[in-house]
């Protein structure tokens, strides 16, 4: 079993992994001669299933494994995104699955280079220094630079095959409404208000305290209003946004083809409501959890398009795509909301 | 009666501050040591294993200095300790702000009244604000003999000296929860490594639980100054490693550390603007470099044969001064941490510290398991190992394993004793002596 790469984008899986890190604190992390598929399934709440191509964080990537090229890890998220922190400034990083007393790690190699401050280049009582003449070999014009090779190790357990066999993406109906997010930025600014709001009320209120919910209602239409909103028993609040985009369904992508188009919930809701957002007809709606979908919107980070996919009280799936230069493979991260009934 | 009056420009002040924060991140008191010329904050912690003299020069760091020792005093000194967060609630941050902003003091001034007719006596210090404000405050403290760690330089022949900025940046590549600190010397002798890790195993789940080892490998040609013995494996605990350097690095200054082998203290020492720190740290660890020729074996057996001619000759004040630090029991397994092999050459001159480890054993349930974390990391065991075996048996004048567990027990038995000579000391060892 061998795995080995340099990260080519450390600032990309640094905040991949923080994103992830928000919803759970473990990972399954499958590699695969193709791809990189980081899971996160917590024991309530969201679920997020993240494929990439490897290019988006790796390059010289080798694999190698007896079960058809493909090693299951599991990851502890926090020591990863700790590790991957230090290498932010790093001229060069790599990363390799190692054993060290029996216990599997990911060992991340780091080499930075950081020139010495002015006060380290001229140092008081510099008899222990040498001379210009001699360091002036090491230099890169002026000040000395030094060289820092980091190791950082992380535990990770090796998972077999017949244990993540068991492990499938949620299945889900055909969306109604699909809608192109706003900025998220914005999105968590008003949704992190909107619950606060919430929790502030439920302490005023008397009594249900203990059993008190921060449901944020989400609603979309298919003529680009997107409609947020939080009731309690002392006030109702709601923000719409409108000119947002629905993009259009693919053929080639949706089962049956421009028949399959044709019949798609979403050709239906295109026929219901407006995009003024004023009108009660042609929304999808969904019951969220405000703290859970606060730790969702962490994936702003990453600064992907974001696609919400509504199914009407049923759930809200997030594809997030990443910024791709190549524009090749596209990686995808897939949250998986489910709505309350209540 | 004593007279203790002392006056601090706005920097100094400042100053005192982050040496508090410092001094509080190892105890919860700080002992304070006036004399004529100069004035010390010391700070033992709790387990014994570090200490803390923070010296101010009485002409340099103070604008003013009066210092009259109390005539019943012989050694003319006034002591006394005081809580550290009571201290640091008077010198809080932001006392030097250029700007003049809320918390600034144009001026500090401090006065012990300790008089035997008061009934009270108090630490009396007066912040002059801006616009003429002055508050003054007047703190409680409690009369005690500051003791000090003894440390001799002239023993440890391991130093080395870096920039504080430096060493800053490898503090925060450690990760959040790891306690323990490896400074290793390379045998090539071109580079070192910090290595920040966690003694505890954990199994199965746990083990994703476990923080994460980092090692920052330097070259040597980035310290000020390198001569430390290639192989030797310095440990110390993280924390007091972050504290020690994030307070260096408020003094832009380079930090310098002195030490001899691996469970004898060590020294960090750093100091600028009249103001002196030394840090005094039990250490464990172990060489691990596997002598390549006899050369360097005998040369280096020869050394320590010196410094513990000097050691002997120290031990006995250090005695007086201080009881030598007390190892925490985390780190108590560090006497075995010889290499398999020499354990089973131990000479009869060992005996009194295999009593020892026997008491000690109470408290560590797996030994096995401690002798295996201790092992050398990921410097290929099999080799370095095979070294120790090689070098124990050619040379038998050099004695790289007896002399480490031969001094170890002439030197239980000094402090048993407190003078004398063990009798199974070694011919060799006596030479050094005369």
């Amino acid at each position: 079993m061998r795995f080995k790469a340099s990260i080519q984008n450390i600032s990309t899986f640094t905040k991949l992994t923080a994103s992830l890190n928000s919803l759970g604190p473990l990972a399954w992390v499958k590699l695969s001669e193709e791809q990189v598929c980081f899971t996160i399934i917590p024991e309530q709440g969201t679920q997020v299933w993240a494929v990439l191509s490897i290019d988006t964080i790796f390059e010289t990537y080798t694999i190698q494994s007896a079960a058809q090229n493909i090693i299951n890890l599991e990851v502890p998220l926090n020591s990863l995104n700790r590790a991957l922190k230090s290498a932010l400034n790093a001229t060069s990083a790599q990363i390799r699955l190692t054993k060290k007393d029996n216990i599997p790690l990911l060992a991340l190699t780091i080499v930075t280079t950081s020139s010495t401050s002015s006060r380290g280049a001229f140092p008081p009582g510099g008899n222990n220094y040498e001379d210009g003449f001699e360091t002036s070999t090491f230099d890169s014009g002026f000040g000395q630079s030094r060289e820092t090779v980091i190791t950082q190790e992380v535990p990770v357990r090796v998972l077999s095959p017949d244990l993540v066999a068991g492990l499938h993406e949620p299945q889900c109906r055909e969306p109604d409404v699909h809608i192109i997010l706003p900025p998220l930025m914005q999105l968590k600014s008003i949704s992190d208000r909107f619950t606060k709001l919430a929790l502030a009320g439920g302490k005023s209120a008397s009594g249900t305290t203990a059993s008190h919910r921060t449901r944020l209602e989400m609603a979309a239409n298919m003529h680009g209003c997107l409609k947020m909103s939080i009731r309690t028993d002392a006030m109702s609040i709601s923000s719409v946004w409108t000119d947002l985009s629905n993009p259009e369904l693919d053929p080639s992508q949706v089962a049956g083809g421009e028949i399959g188009i044709a019949e798609h919930p979403s050709t239906r809701m295109k026929q219901l409501g407006s995009a003024d957002g004023r009108s009660e007809e042609g929304w999808a709606m969904v019951r969220i959890d405000g703290r859970d979908w606060g730790k969702v919107m962490s994936v702003g980070r990453l600064g992907g398009r974001v696609i919400a996919c509504f199914c009407h009280e049923h759930a809200l799936i997030l594809y997030v795509y990443l910024p791709n230069e190549n524009g090749e493979e596209e990686s995808v991260l897939t949250y998986y909301v489910s709505s309350y009934s209540a | 009666m004593v007279t203790l009056n002392f006056a601090l420009m706005p920097e100094a002040a400042a100053r005192v501050h982050d040496l508090l924060v410092c001094l509080h991140k190892f105890s919860d008191t700080v002992a304070i040591e006036a004399r004529r010329e100069r004035f010390t904050f010391t700070a033992l912690n709790s387990s014994k294993s570090a200490y803390a003299a923070l010296t101010l020069d009485g002409s340099t760091f103070f604008s003013k200095y009066e210092f009259v020792p109390n005539k019943g005093r012989q050694d003319g000194r006034f002591t006394c300790s005081m809580y550290t967060k009571a201290l640091l609630s008077v010198f809080k941050g932001r006392l030097h702000d250029p700007s003049g902003r809320d918390g600034a003091i144009s001026r500090c001034e401090v006065s012990v009244q300790d008089q035997p007719n008061q009934t009270a006596c108090r630490f009396i210090i007066r912040m002059f604000c801006n616009q003429g404000v002055i508050k003054t405050y007047k703190l409680t403290y409690e009369a005690v003999e500051v003791m000090h760690a003894l440390f001799d330089r002239n023993v440890a022949k391991n130093r080395w000296s870096m920039q504080s900025g430096a060493l800053k940046e490898y503090i925060e590549y450690f990760g959040a929860k790891t306690e323990m600190l490896d400074i290793y010397a390379g045998e090539d002798g071109r580079g070192a490594v910090f290595k920040s890790y966690t003694e505890k195993i954990a199994n199965g789940k746990e083990v994703l639980k476990h923080p994460l080892v980092t090692a920052v490998a330097v070259n040597t040609t980035d310290f000020d100054e390198f001569k430390v013995d290639p192989g030797l494996h310095i440990i110390i605990s993280v924390k007091d490693f972050k504290a020690i350097v994030s307070h260096a690095d408020t003094l832009k200054t380079s930090l310098k550390a002195y030490y001899s082998q691996p469970t004898r203290p060590l020294q960090f020492s750093y100091g600028a603007d009249g103001l002196i720190c030394e840090f005094t740290l039990m250490t464990s660890g172990a060489y691990t470099g596997a002598p390549s020729s006899q050369t360097p074996a005998l040369s280096r057996a020869h050394s320590r044969a010196q410094s513990t001619a000097t050691e002997r000759s120290e031990a006995p004040d250090a005695q007086r001064n201080m009881p030598p630090p007390v190892e925490p029991a985390s780190r108590r397994s560090t006497r075995r941490t010889r290499p398999p092999g020499s354990q089973r050459v131990a000479p009869p001159g060992a005996a009194p510290e295999e009593d020892d480890n026997n008491n000690e054993s109470l408290f560590i349930p797996e030994r096995q398991e401690e002798d295996h974390q201790w092992d050398p990391m990921e410097y290929n065991d099999e080799q370095e190992t095979l070294g120790w075996d090689a070098s124990a048996a050619q040379d038998d004048a050099a004695y790289p394993t007896f002399r480490d567990s031969g001094s170890l027990a002439q030197r239980m038995e000094m402090e048993r004793k407190d003078e004398g000579v063990a009798p199974t000391q070694r011919v060799s060892q006596i030479k050094g002596l005369w």
